[in-house]
Protein backbone atom coordinates (compact mmCIF):
# COMPACT_ATOMS: atom_id res chain seq x y z
CA UNK A 1 0.00 0.00 0.00
CA UNK A 2 1.41 3.34 -1.45
CA UNK A 3 -0.95 5.90 0.45
CA UNK A 4 -0.23 7.67 3.65
CA UNK A 5 -3.39 7.35 4.26
CA UNK A 6 -3.25 5.59 7.97
CA UNK A 7 -6.72 4.23 7.87
CA UNK A 8 -6.19 2.55 4.87
CA UNK A 9 -3.19 1.36 6.10
CA UNK A 10 -4.98 -0.01 8.85
CA UNK A 11 -8.13 -2.08 6.93
CA UNK A 12 -5.27 -3.31 4.67
CA UNK A 13 -4.15 -4.88 7.91
CA UNK A 14 -7.15 -6.34 9.01
CA UNK A 15 -8.10 -7.33 5.22
CA UNK A 16 -4.89 -9.55 5.32
CA UNK A 17 -5.82 -11.12 8.77
CA UNK A 18 -8.79 -12.10 7.29
CA UNK A 19 -7.22 -13.49 4.17
CA UNK A 20 -5.13 -15.49 6.55
CA UNK A 21 -8.26 -16.80 8.67
CA UNK A 22 -9.88 -18.05 5.56
CA UNK A 23 -6.46 -19.58 4.11
CA UNK A 24 -7.03 -21.63 7.56
CA UNK A 25 -10.14 -22.31 6.96
CA UNK A 26 -10.13 -23.56 3.07
CA UNK A 27 -7.16 -25.44 4.06
CA UNK A 28 -9.24 -27.36 7.09
CA UNK A 29 -11.99 -27.99 4.60
CA UNK A 30 -9.56 -29.68 2.06
CA UNK A 31 -8.33 -31.55 4.37
CA UNK A 32 -11.57 -32.86 5.74
CA UNK A 33 -12.64 -33.37 2.06
CA UNK A 34 -9.46 -35.68 1.36
CA UNK A 35 -9.56 -37.65 4.51
CA UNK A 36 -13.81 -37.93 3.64
CA UNK A 37 -14.62 -36.63 6.70
CA UNK A 38 -16.61 -33.89 5.24
CA UNK A 39 -18.83 -34.21 2.11
CA UNK A 40 -18.25 -30.97 -0.23
CA UNK A 41 -15.55 -28.73 -1.69
CA UNK A 42 -13.84 -25.81 -0.08
CA UNK A 43 -17.14 -23.90 1.58
CA UNK A 44 -18.36 -20.72 -0.77
CA UNK A 45 -17.66 -17.42 0.59
CA UNK A 46 -20.94 -16.05 2.27
CA UNK A 47 -23.51 -14.72 -0.26
CA UNK A 48 -24.56 -11.79 0.82
CA UNK A 49 -28.52 -11.38 -0.27
CA UNK A 50 -29.67 -9.22 -2.95
CA UNK A 51 -26.25 -9.38 -4.78
CA UNK A 52 -24.95 -11.85 -7.05
CA UNK A 53 -27.65 -14.34 -6.62
CA UNK A 54 -28.21 -17.12 -9.35
CA UNK A 55 -31.42 -15.47 -10.81
CA UNK A 56 -32.30 -18.63 -12.50
CA UNK A 57 -31.82 -21.21 -10.18
CA UNK A 58 -34.02 -18.74 -7.87
CA UNK A 59 -36.85 -18.48 -10.66
CA UNK A 60 -36.49 -21.91 -10.80
CA UNK A 61 -37.04 -22.82 -7.18
CA UNK A 62 -40.22 -20.74 -6.96
CA UNK A 63 -41.60 -22.60 -10.54
CA UNK A 64 -41.09 -25.58 -8.42
CA UNK A 65 -42.77 -24.18 -5.24
CA UNK A 66 -46.05 -23.33 -6.93
CA UNK A 67 -46.16 -26.15 -9.32
CA UNK A 68 -45.78 -28.24 -5.93
CA UNK A 69 -48.29 -26.08 -4.20
CA UNK A 70 -51.14 -26.57 -7.05
CA UNK A 71 -50.35 -30.46 -6.84
CA UNK A 72 -50.91 -30.00 -3.09
CA UNK A 73 -53.86 -27.91 -3.86
CA UNK A 74 -55.33 -29.98 -6.45
CA UNK A 75 -54.86 -32.96 -4.32
CA UNK A 76 -55.94 -30.83 -1.27
CA UNK A 77 -59.28 -30.50 -3.75
CA UNK A 78 -60.50 -34.23 -4.39
CA UNK A 79 -57.69 -34.61 -7.22
CA UNK A 80 -59.34 -33.31 -10.05
CA UNK A 81 -62.79 -34.68 -10.02
CA UNK A 82 -66.10 -32.80 -10.70
CA UNK A 83 -66.42 -31.95 -7.13
CA UNK A 84 -63.28 -29.57 -7.41
CA UNK A 85 -64.90 -26.18 -7.52
CA UNK A 86 -62.55 -24.08 -6.51
CA UNK A 87 -62.70 -21.16 -8.28
CA UNK A 88 -65.93 -20.74 -9.80
CA UNK A 89 -67.73 -20.39 -6.22
CA UNK A 90 -64.83 -17.87 -5.22
CA UNK A 91 -64.09 -20.16 -2.23
CA UNK A 92 -62.09 -23.58 -2.47
CA UNK A 93 -63.60 -27.18 -1.86
CA UNK A 94 -67.22 -26.48 -0.09
CA UNK A 95 -69.03 -29.04 0.81
CA UNK A 96 -71.07 -30.75 -0.88
CA UNK A 97 -74.74 -30.73 -0.88
CA UNK A 98 -74.91 -34.31 1.14
CA UNK A 99 -72.33 -33.48 3.13
CA UNK A 100 -73.13 -30.48 4.97
CA UNK A 101 -74.36 -32.30 7.97
CA UNK A 102 -71.05 -34.05 8.20
CA UNK A 103 -69.17 -31.47 7.77
CA UNK A 104 -70.43 -28.21 9.33
CA UNK A 105 -68.74 -26.97 12.58
CA UNK A 106 -70.95 -27.93 16.21
CA UNK A 107 -71.80 -24.51 16.90
CA UNK A 108 -73.14 -24.50 12.69
CA UNK A 109 -75.37 -27.51 13.48
CA UNK A 110 -76.72 -26.28 16.56
CA UNK A 111 -77.97 -23.12 14.69
CA UNK A 112 -79.71 -24.73 11.27
CA UNK A 113 -81.32 -20.91 10.69
CA UNK A 114 -78.67 -19.14 10.83
CA UNK A 115 -77.26 -21.13 8.07
CA UNK A 116 -79.82 -20.74 6.14
CA UNK A 117 -79.91 -17.23 6.17
CA UNK A 118 -76.92 -17.37 3.87
CA UNK A 119 -77.41 -16.08 0.15
CA UNK A 120 -76.23 -17.65 -2.67
CA UNK A 121 -76.72 -20.44 -5.36
CA UNK A 122 -76.90 -24.01 -6.03
CA UNK A 123 -76.87 -25.58 -9.29
CA UNK A 124 -77.00 -29.11 -9.83
CA UNK A 125 -76.17 -31.05 -13.49
CA UNK A 126 -76.91 -34.19 -14.51
CA UNK A 127 -73.51 -34.27 -16.08
CA UNK A 128 -71.22 -32.59 -13.40
CA UNK A 129 -73.08 -33.49 -10.44
CA UNK A 130 -73.80 -30.52 -7.48
CA UNK A 131 -72.00 -27.28 -8.46
CA UNK A 132 -72.06 -24.79 -5.72
CA UNK A 133 -71.55 -21.34 -6.75
CA UNK A 134 -71.21 -19.12 -3.33
CA UNK A 135 -70.98 -19.71 0.29
CA UNK A 136 -74.14 -21.15 2.24
CA UNK A 137 -75.91 -24.55 2.70
CA UNK A 138 -77.31 -26.27 -0.62
CA UNK A 139 -80.11 -24.91 -0.77
CA UNK A 140 -81.65 -28.26 -2.34
CA UNK A 141 -80.79 -30.33 0.38
CA UNK A 142 -82.75 -28.19 2.49
CA UNK A 143 -85.73 -28.38 0.16
CA UNK A 144 -85.34 -32.20 0.02
CA UNK A 145 -85.17 -32.59 3.46
CA UNK A 146 -81.73 -33.52 3.92
CA UNK A 147 -81.06 -31.38 6.59
CA UNK A 148 -84.14 -32.68 8.51
CA UNK A 149 -81.50 -34.01 11.08
CA UNK A 150 -80.50 -31.36 12.34
CA UNK A 151 -82.36 -30.02 15.65
CA UNK A 152 -84.55 -27.07 15.07
CA UNK A 153 -84.31 -23.84 16.81
CA UNK A 154 -87.08 -23.43 19.77
CA UNK A 155 -90.71 -22.41 18.48
CA UNK A 156 -88.95 -22.31 15.08
CA UNK A 157 -89.63 -24.94 11.75
CA UNK A 158 -86.80 -25.02 9.27
CA UNK A 159 -89.31 -24.37 6.49
CA UNK A 160 -91.06 -21.08 8.18
CA UNK A 161 -86.56 -19.50 7.93
CA UNK A 162 -85.74 -20.50 4.53
CA UNK A 163 -87.04 -19.06 1.63
CA UNK A 164 -85.31 -20.63 -1.76
CA UNK A 165 -86.36 -20.46 -5.36
CA UNK A 166 -85.82 -23.19 -7.55
CA UNK A 167 -85.50 -23.34 -11.00
CA UNK A 168 -84.78 -26.19 -13.68
CA UNK A 169 -84.19 -26.72 -17.05
CA UNK A 170 -84.45 -29.91 -19.14
CA UNK A 171 -83.64 -31.04 -22.91
CA UNK A 172 -85.62 -34.45 -23.85
CA UNK A 173 -84.80 -36.13 -26.90
CA UNK A 174 -88.20 -38.69 -27.90
CA UNK A 175 -88.38 -41.19 -31.00
CA UNK A 176 -89.51 -39.40 -34.13
CA UNK A 177 -93.06 -38.85 -34.70
CA UNK A 178 -93.85 -38.68 -30.77
CA UNK A 179 -93.69 -35.16 -30.44
CA UNK A 180 -97.31 -33.97 -30.06
CA UNK A 181 -97.84 -37.24 -27.72
CA UNK A 182 -95.04 -35.73 -25.32
CA UNK A 183 -96.43 -31.93 -25.74
CA UNK A 184 -99.97 -33.66 -24.06
CA UNK A 185 -97.97 -35.49 -21.53
CA UNK A 186 -95.94 -32.28 -20.53
CA UNK A 187 -99.20 -30.41 -20.24
CA UNK A 188 -100.69 -32.70 -17.93
CA UNK A 189 -97.27 -33.07 -15.11
CA UNK A 190 -97.74 -29.72 -15.30
CA UNK A 191 -101.74 -29.97 -14.26
CA UNK A 192 -101.06 -33.20 -12.18
CA UNK A 193 -98.60 -31.47 -10.09
CA UNK A 194 -100.98 -28.68 -9.50
CA UNK A 195 -99.26 -26.00 -12.25
CA UNK A 196 -99.56 -24.94 -15.24
CA UNK A 197 -98.23 -24.35 -18.46
CA UNK A 198 -96.58 -20.39 -18.65
CA UNK A 199 -95.39 -20.54 -22.14
CA UNK A 200 -95.09 -22.58 -25.33
CA UNK A 201 -93.49 -22.63 -28.53
CA UNK A 202 -92.94 -25.61 -31.11
CA UNK A 203 -91.50 -25.61 -34.57
CA UNK A 204 -92.53 -27.34 -37.42
CA UNK A 205 -94.40 -29.92 -34.94
CA UNK A 206 -91.23 -31.33 -34.07
CA UNK A 207 -89.52 -29.71 -31.59
CA UNK A 208 -90.63 -26.83 -28.76
CA UNK A 209 -89.80 -25.44 -25.60
CA UNK A 210 -92.14 -25.09 -22.53
CA UNK A 211 -92.20 -22.95 -19.66
CA UNK A 212 -93.83 -24.75 -16.44
CA UNK A 213 -94.86 -23.30 -13.04
CA UNK A 214 -94.72 -25.91 -10.53
CA UNK A 215 -95.74 -25.67 -7.08
CA UNK A 216 -92.47 -25.68 -5.19
CA UNK A 217 -93.40 -28.91 -3.32
CA UNK A 218 -94.06 -31.17 -6.24
CA UNK A 219 -90.62 -29.94 -7.80
CA UNK A 220 -88.86 -33.21 -7.87
CA UNK A 221 -91.64 -35.30 -8.82
CA UNK A 222 -92.27 -32.69 -11.88
CA UNK A 223 -88.58 -32.98 -12.96
CA UNK A 224 -88.76 -37.02 -12.30
CA UNK A 225 -91.76 -36.99 -14.52
CA UNK A 226 -89.98 -34.78 -17.35
CA UNK A 227 -87.35 -36.80 -17.18
CA UNK A 228 -88.99 -40.03 -17.93
CA UNK A 229 -90.30 -38.37 -21.45
CA UNK A 230 -87.52 -39.61 -23.31
CA UNK A 231 -83.66 -39.33 -23.40
CA UNK A 232 -82.15 -36.26 -21.31
CA UNK A 233 -79.71 -34.53 -23.08
CA UNK A 234 -79.29 -31.97 -20.53
CA UNK A 235 -81.05 -31.21 -16.77
CA UNK A 236 -80.17 -28.63 -14.99
CA UNK A 237 -81.09 -27.61 -11.14
CA UNK A 238 -80.79 -24.13 -9.65
CA UNK A 239 -81.49 -22.80 -6.51
CA UNK A 240 -81.03 -19.55 -5.24
CA UNK A 241 -81.39 -18.73 -1.60
CA UNK A 242 -83.12 -15.34 -1.02
CA UNK A 243 -83.66 -15.93 2.81
CA UNK A 244 -81.53 -13.24 4.05
CA UNK A 245 -83.38 -10.86 1.17
CA UNK A 246 -86.86 -12.11 2.57
CA UNK A 247 -85.71 -11.62 6.87
CA UNK A 248 -84.23 -8.00 5.67
CA UNK A 249 -87.95 -7.00 4.22
CA UNK A 250 -89.69 -8.35 6.88
CA UNK A 251 -87.43 -6.58 9.46
CA UNK A 252 -88.14 -3.61 7.58
CA UNK A 253 -91.59 -3.88 7.11
CA UNK A 254 -92.36 -4.57 11.08
CA UNK A 255 -90.19 -1.20 11.80
CA UNK A 256 -92.23 0.83 9.20
CA UNK A 257 -95.66 -0.74 10.72
CA UNK A 258 -94.71 0.38 14.24
CA UNK A 259 -94.10 3.63 12.76
CA UNK A 260 -97.23 4.07 10.91
CA UNK A 261 -98.99 2.90 14.52
CA UNK A 262 -96.58 5.79 16.08
CA UNK A 263 -98.25 8.45 13.44
CA UNK A 264 -101.28 7.26 13.64
CA UNK A 265 -101.57 7.95 17.77
CA UNK A 266 -99.69 10.86 17.28
CA UNK A 267 -102.26 12.13 14.78
CA UNK A 268 -105.17 11.19 17.16
CA UNK A 269 -103.68 13.79 19.60
CA UNK A 270 -102.98 16.27 17.51
CA UNK A 271 -105.04 19.42 18.18
CA UNK A 272 -104.24 22.04 15.16
CA UNK A 273 -105.59 21.37 11.41
CA UNK A 274 -102.10 21.35 10.54
CA UNK A 275 -100.85 18.66 12.70
CA UNK A 276 -103.10 16.55 11.76
CA UNK A 277 -102.52 17.26 7.82
CA UNK A 278 -98.50 17.00 8.54
CA UNK A 279 -99.27 13.26 10.26
CA UNK A 280 -101.04 12.44 7.57
CA UNK A 281 -98.49 13.06 5.01
CA UNK A 282 -95.99 11.13 7.10
CA UNK A 283 -98.54 8.19 7.17
CA UNK A 284 -99.05 8.23 3.75
CA UNK A 285 -95.33 7.71 3.00
CA UNK A 286 -94.56 5.26 5.55
CA UNK A 287 -98.39 3.38 4.26
CA UNK A 288 -96.40 3.84 0.74
CA UNK A 289 -92.93 2.10 1.94
CA UNK A 290 -95.10 -0.51 3.78
CA UNK A 291 -96.46 -1.91 0.47
CA UNK A 292 -93.80 -1.35 -1.91
CA UNK A 293 -91.79 -4.03 0.35
CA UNK A 294 -95.56 -6.38 0.83
CA UNK A 295 -94.93 -6.06 -3.22
CA UNK A 296 -91.65 -6.74 -2.87
CA UNK A 297 -92.16 -9.81 -0.44
CA UNK A 298 -95.14 -11.21 -2.19
CA UNK A 299 -93.02 -11.69 -5.34
CA UNK A 300 -90.32 -13.49 -3.16
CA UNK A 301 -93.18 -15.43 -1.75
CA UNK A 302 -94.90 -16.42 -4.87
CA UNK A 303 -91.25 -17.38 -6.47
CA UNK A 304 -90.77 -19.71 -3.30
CA UNK A 305 -94.09 -21.06 -3.85
CA UNK A 306 -93.97 -22.06 -7.14
CA UNK A 307 -90.81 -23.61 -9.70
CA UNK A 308 -90.11 -22.69 -12.73
CA UNK A 309 -89.30 -25.18 -15.27
CA UNK A 310 -87.52 -25.06 -18.88
CA UNK A 311 -89.18 -27.56 -21.04
CA UNK A 312 -87.17 -28.17 -24.35
CA UNK A 313 -88.66 -31.08 -26.00
CA UNK A 314 -87.52 -32.19 -29.78
CA UNK A 315 -87.36 -35.60 -31.68
CA UNK A 316 -84.34 -37.33 -32.78
CA UNK A 317 -84.06 -36.02 -36.15
CA UNK A 318 -85.23 -32.11 -34.76
CA UNK A 319 -82.17 -29.60 -35.02
CA UNK A 320 -81.39 -29.07 -31.42
CA UNK A 321 -82.94 -25.99 -29.54
CA UNK A 322 -80.67 -22.75 -27.74
CA UNK A 323 -80.89 -24.17 -24.28
CA UNK A 324 -78.81 -22.99 -21.31
CA UNK A 325 -78.00 -26.77 -20.30
CA UNK A 326 -77.62 -27.96 -23.46
CA UNK A 327 -73.77 -28.51 -24.57
CA UNK A 328 -74.24 -30.41 -27.11
CA UNK A 329 -73.14 -27.93 -29.75
CA UNK A 330 -70.12 -26.36 -28.03
CA UNK A 331 -69.29 -22.80 -29.52
CA UNK A 332 -66.06 -20.47 -28.82
CA UNK A 333 -67.81 -18.76 -25.88
CA UNK A 334 -68.31 -21.96 -24.26
CA UNK A 335 -64.53 -22.83 -24.92
CA UNK A 336 -63.91 -19.93 -23.63
CA UNK A 337 -65.93 -20.09 -20.40
CA UNK A 338 -64.42 -23.67 -20.07
CA UNK A 339 -60.85 -22.03 -20.40
CA UNK A 340 -61.43 -19.60 -17.61
CA UNK A 341 -62.54 -22.18 -15.67
CA UNK A 342 -59.77 -24.05 -16.03
CA UNK A 343 -57.65 -21.15 -15.52
CA UNK A 344 -59.29 -20.39 -12.09
CA UNK A 345 -59.35 -23.60 -11.06
CA UNK A 346 -55.55 -23.94 -11.37
CA UNK A 347 -54.90 -20.75 -9.52
CA UNK A 348 -57.40 -21.86 -6.99
CA UNK A 349 -55.56 -25.12 -6.46
CA UNK A 350 -52.39 -23.01 -6.67
CA UNK A 351 -53.89 -20.76 -3.69
CA UNK A 352 -55.40 -23.91 -1.79
CA UNK A 353 -51.89 -25.90 -1.57
CA UNK A 354 -50.01 -22.42 -0.87
CA UNK A 355 -52.40 -22.28 2.31
CA UNK A 356 -50.54 -25.95 3.11
CA UNK A 357 -47.02 -25.11 1.98
CA UNK A 358 -46.18 -21.57 3.49
CA UNK A 359 -46.87 -22.48 7.32
CA UNK A 360 -44.57 -25.96 6.79
CA UNK A 361 -41.98 -23.61 4.44
CA UNK A 362 -41.91 -21.49 7.18
CA UNK A 363 -41.53 -23.67 10.06
CA UNK A 364 -38.84 -25.40 7.81
CA UNK A 365 -36.95 -21.94 7.68
CA UNK A 366 -37.35 -21.45 10.94
CA UNK A 367 -35.38 -25.23 11.82
CA UNK A 368 -32.72 -24.38 9.18
CA UNK A 369 -31.61 -20.70 10.66
CA UNK A 370 -31.49 -22.81 14.24
CA UNK A 371 -29.33 -25.25 12.62
CA UNK A 372 -26.80 -22.80 11.24
CA UNK A 373 -26.60 -20.86 14.32
CA UNK A 374 -25.94 -24.03 16.61
CA UNK A 375 -23.13 -24.82 13.75
CA UNK A 376 -21.54 -21.96 13.71
CA UNK A 377 -21.61 -21.67 17.78
CA UNK A 378 -20.00 -25.37 17.76
CA UNK A 379 -17.66 -24.27 15.30
CA UNK A 380 -16.66 -20.94 17.22
CA UNK A 381 -16.22 -23.01 20.38
CA UNK A 382 -14.00 -25.40 18.33
CA UNK B 1 7.64 -8.53 -7.74
CA UNK B 2 4.11 -6.77 -8.58
CA UNK B 3 1.04 -9.26 -9.51
CA UNK B 4 0.62 -8.90 -13.12
CA UNK B 5 -2.96 -10.31 -12.62
CA UNK B 6 -6.13 -8.19 -14.10
CA UNK B 7 -8.39 -7.25 -12.16
CA UNK B 8 -10.92 -9.44 -13.10
CA UNK B 9 -8.46 -12.68 -12.60
CA UNK B 10 -7.61 -11.29 -9.20
CA UNK B 11 -11.65 -11.54 -8.40
CA UNK B 12 -11.78 -14.69 -9.42
CA UNK B 13 -9.34 -16.15 -7.90
CA UNK B 14 -9.84 -14.36 -4.58
CA UNK B 15 -12.68 -17.36 -4.12
CA UNK B 16 -9.79 -19.73 -2.77
CA UNK B 17 -6.91 -17.57 -2.82
CA UNK B 18 -7.77 -14.60 -0.37
CA UNK B 19 -4.64 -13.08 -0.94
CA UNK B 20 -5.91 -12.19 -4.27
CA UNK B 21 -8.64 -10.12 -2.87
CA UNK B 22 -5.81 -7.89 -0.49
CA UNK B 23 -3.80 -7.28 -4.11
CA UNK B 24 -7.28 -6.10 -5.21
CA UNK B 25 -7.60 -3.96 -2.38
CA UNK B 26 -4.17 -2.33 -2.52
CA UNK B 27 -4.82 -1.48 -6.09
CA UNK B 28 -8.00 0.54 -5.16
CA UNK B 29 -8.39 1.36 -1.95
CA UNK B 30 -7.82 5.10 -2.08
CA UNK B 31 -9.14 5.43 -5.73
CA UNK B 32 -12.36 3.89 -3.79
CA UNK B 33 -12.06 6.44 -0.95
CA UNK B 34 -11.72 9.06 -2.96
CA UNK B 35 -14.84 8.64 -4.51
CA UNK B 36 -16.58 8.39 -1.54
CA UNK B 37 -14.81 11.90 -0.08
CA UNK B 38 -16.27 13.26 -3.23
CA UNK B 39 -19.49 12.46 -2.67
CA UNK B 40 -20.08 12.63 1.14
CA UNK B 41 -17.63 15.20 2.13
CA UNK B 42 -16.91 13.40 5.46
CA UNK B 43 -13.80 12.14 5.93
CA UNK B 44 -15.36 9.24 8.52
CA UNK B 45 -18.33 8.51 5.96
CA UNK B 46 -15.89 8.04 3.69
CA UNK B 47 -13.37 5.97 5.83
CA UNK B 48 -16.66 3.78 7.03
CA UNK B 49 -17.80 3.28 3.46
CA UNK B 50 -14.54 2.18 2.00
CA UNK B 51 -14.13 -0.50 4.53
CA UNK B 52 -17.77 -1.82 4.28
CA UNK B 53 -17.87 -1.64 0.53
CA UNK B 54 -14.52 -4.21 0.88
CA UNK B 55 -15.70 -5.88 3.53
CA UNK B 56 -18.92 -7.12 1.24
CA UNK B 57 -17.14 -7.23 -1.53
CA UNK B 58 -15.18 -9.78 -0.03
CA UNK B 59 -17.97 -11.83 1.97
CA UNK B 60 -19.27 -11.92 -1.73
CA UNK B 61 -16.35 -12.50 -3.89
CA UNK B 62 -17.52 -16.11 -4.20
CA UNK B 63 -20.35 -14.55 -6.66
CA UNK B 64 -18.69 -12.68 -8.58
CA UNK B 65 -19.01 -13.63 -12.30
CA UNK B 66 -16.92 -12.15 -14.98
CA UNK B 67 -19.32 -10.82 -17.49
CA UNK B 68 -16.57 -9.33 -19.53
CA UNK B 69 -16.85 -5.97 -18.33
CA UNK B 70 -13.41 -4.53 -16.14
CA UNK B 71 -14.18 -6.45 -12.48
CA UNK B 72 -13.87 -2.88 -10.45
CA UNK B 73 -17.00 -2.35 -12.07
CA UNK B 74 -18.42 -4.99 -9.68
CA UNK B 75 -16.61 -3.51 -6.86
CA UNK B 76 -18.01 0.37 -7.73
CA UNK B 77 -21.30 -1.39 -8.07
CA UNK B 78 -21.07 -2.32 -4.01
CA UNK B 79 -19.99 0.94 -3.11
CA UNK B 80 -22.94 2.97 -5.14
CA UNK B 81 -25.42 0.49 -3.19
CA UNK B 82 -23.55 1.37 -0.24
CA UNK B 83 -23.61 5.44 -1.08
CA UNK B 84 -27.15 5.20 -1.97
CA UNK B 85 -28.16 3.22 1.32
CA UNK B 86 -25.80 6.02 3.34
CA UNK B 87 -27.43 8.76 1.86
CA UNK B 88 -30.98 7.16 2.89
CA UNK B 89 -30.16 6.72 6.69
CA UNK B 90 -27.17 9.21 7.02
CA UNK B 91 -25.76 6.62 8.92
CA UNK B 92 -23.00 3.74 7.50
CA UNK B 93 -23.91 0.60 8.35
CA UNK B 94 -21.10 -2.30 9.67
CA UNK B 95 -23.06 -5.22 8.78
CA UNK B 96 -20.12 -6.92 6.72
CA UNK B 97 -17.51 -6.08 8.61
CA UNK B 98 -19.41 -7.09 11.85
CA UNK B 99 -19.88 -10.52 9.78
CA UNK B 100 -16.40 -10.65 8.82
CA UNK B 101 -15.20 -10.16 12.69
CA UNK B 102 -13.63 -7.02 11.30
CA UNK B 103 -13.30 -3.94 14.01
CA UNK B 104 -14.41 -0.58 13.59
CA UNK B 105 -12.11 2.09 14.05
CA UNK B 106 -11.41 5.57 14.58
CA UNK B 107 -10.66 7.65 11.63
CA UNK B 108 -6.85 8.98 12.64
CA UNK B 109 -6.53 12.81 13.58
CA UNK B 110 -4.20 12.79 10.45
CA UNK B 111 -6.20 11.31 8.41
CA UNK B 112 -9.33 14.29 8.25
CA UNK B 113 -6.75 16.64 6.15
CA UNK B 114 -5.23 13.73 4.13
CA UNK B 115 -8.75 12.79 3.26
CA UNK B 116 -9.93 16.41 2.79
CA UNK B 117 -7.25 16.69 0.09
CA UNK B 118 -8.67 14.03 -2.17
CA UNK B 119 -12.04 16.43 -2.33
CA UNK B 120 -11.58 19.25 -4.70
CA UNK B 121 -13.85 21.80 -3.19
CA UNK B 122 -13.28 24.11 -6.29
CA UNK B 123 -16.94 22.80 -8.07
CA UNK B 124 -18.85 23.01 -4.81
CA UNK B 125 -17.57 26.19 -3.70
CA UNK B 126 -20.26 28.38 -4.30
CA UNK B 127 -23.11 25.85 -3.39
CA UNK B 128 -21.66 25.37 -0.17
CA UNK B 129 -21.65 29.32 1.09
CA UNK B 130 -25.47 28.86 0.66
CA UNK B 131 -25.42 25.69 2.50
CA UNK B 132 -23.97 26.84 5.31
CA UNK B 133 -26.95 28.84 6.57
CA UNK B 134 -28.23 25.10 7.32
CA UNK B 135 -25.62 24.57 9.80
CA UNK B 136 -25.32 25.52 13.64
CA UNK B 137 -23.01 28.79 14.11
CA UNK B 138 -20.22 26.32 15.63
CA UNK B 139 -20.20 23.99 12.70
CA UNK B 140 -20.41 27.45 9.98
CA UNK B 141 -17.96 29.22 11.58
CA UNK B 142 -15.37 25.78 11.12
CA UNK B 143 -16.31 25.38 7.82
CA UNK B 144 -15.56 28.66 7.00
CA UNK B 145 -12.46 28.46 8.13
CA UNK B 146 -11.45 25.20 7.15
CA UNK B 147 -12.88 24.90 4.00
CA UNK B 148 -13.62 28.58 2.33
CA UNK B 149 -10.69 29.75 3.89
CA UNK B 150 -8.35 27.01 3.88
CA UNK B 151 -6.78 26.95 7.04
CA UNK B 152 -5.28 23.92 8.64
CA UNK B 153 -6.95 22.14 11.50
CA UNK B 154 -4.78 23.96 14.33
CA UNK B 155 -5.40 26.90 12.79
CA UNK B 156 -9.22 26.22 13.09
CA UNK B 157 -8.75 25.23 16.57
CA UNK B 158 -7.14 28.25 17.47
CA UNK B 159 -9.77 30.60 16.10
CA UNK B 160 -12.89 28.68 17.49
CA UNK B 161 -10.84 28.59 20.93
CA UNK B 162 -11.08 24.55 21.30
CA UNK B 163 -9.44 21.22 20.57
CA UNK B 164 -8.03 20.33 17.04
CA UNK B 165 -10.36 17.30 17.56
CA UNK B 166 -13.42 19.72 18.28
CA UNK B 167 -12.60 21.19 15.26
CA UNK B 168 -12.16 18.10 13.23
CA UNK B 169 -15.60 16.93 14.20
CA UNK B 170 -17.11 20.17 13.84
CA UNK B 171 -16.01 20.30 10.34
CA UNK B 172 -16.59 16.52 9.81
CA UNK B 173 -20.03 17.01 10.85
CA UNK B 174 -20.88 20.20 9.07
CA UNK B 175 -19.59 18.54 5.58
CA UNK B 176 -21.37 15.33 6.51
CA UNK B 177 -24.83 17.32 6.49
CA UNK B 178 -24.17 19.78 3.55
CA UNK B 179 -23.29 16.55 1.58
CA UNK B 180 -26.69 15.03 2.61
CA UNK B 181 -28.56 18.61 1.77
CA UNK B 182 -27.12 18.40 -1.21
CA UNK B 183 -27.74 15.34 -2.55
CA UNK B 184 -31.63 15.73 -1.67
CA UNK B 185 -31.06 19.07 -4.02
CA UNK B 186 -30.08 17.01 -6.52
CA UNK B 187 -26.73 18.22 -6.98
CA UNK B 188 -23.80 16.60 -7.97
CA UNK B 189 -21.20 16.97 -6.03
CA UNK B 190 -18.50 15.89 -8.54
CA UNK B 191 -18.46 15.77 -12.11
CA UNK B 192 -16.18 12.80 -12.71
CA UNK B 193 -17.21 9.95 -14.31
CA UNK B 194 -18.19 7.08 -11.99
CA UNK B 195 -16.29 3.86 -12.87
Amino acid sequence: MNSDIRSLQLLERDLEGIAAREHERIAVERARRATGGSPGGPRKPRRFPGRGAHWPAVAAMVVAFLVIAGGIGFLAQGGGSNDMRAASGGGAAMPSATSVPDTAPAHEQALPGLLQSGSGRVSDTSGGGAQYEAFGPNPAAVKSGQQTALPDLPGQSQQDLSKIIRDGSITVVVADGEFPQKVTSVTRIANRNGGFVLTSSSKEGSSGTFTLRIPDDHFDRAMDQLRALGEVKADQVTGQDVTAEHMDLKARLDILSDRRELLRSLQAKATTSSEILRFAGLIDQVQFEIEKIQGQLNFIHDQVSEATIKVSLREQDAPAEGNPGDTDKPSLADAWDLALQGFLRVLGAVVVGLGYLIPIAVIGLLGWFVFRLVRRRDRGAS
Amino acid sequence: MPDERTDNQLLKASADDPDAFTELYRRHAEDLLRYFARRTLDPEAAAELTAETFAEAFASRGTYTDMGANGVAWLYGIAKHRLGRFFRSGRVDATARRRLGMPERELPPEDYERIEDLVDFAPIREALVEALDTLSEDQRQAMRLRVIDGLGYPEVAERLDCSEANARQRVSRGLRKIALLLQERGMQLTSEVEA
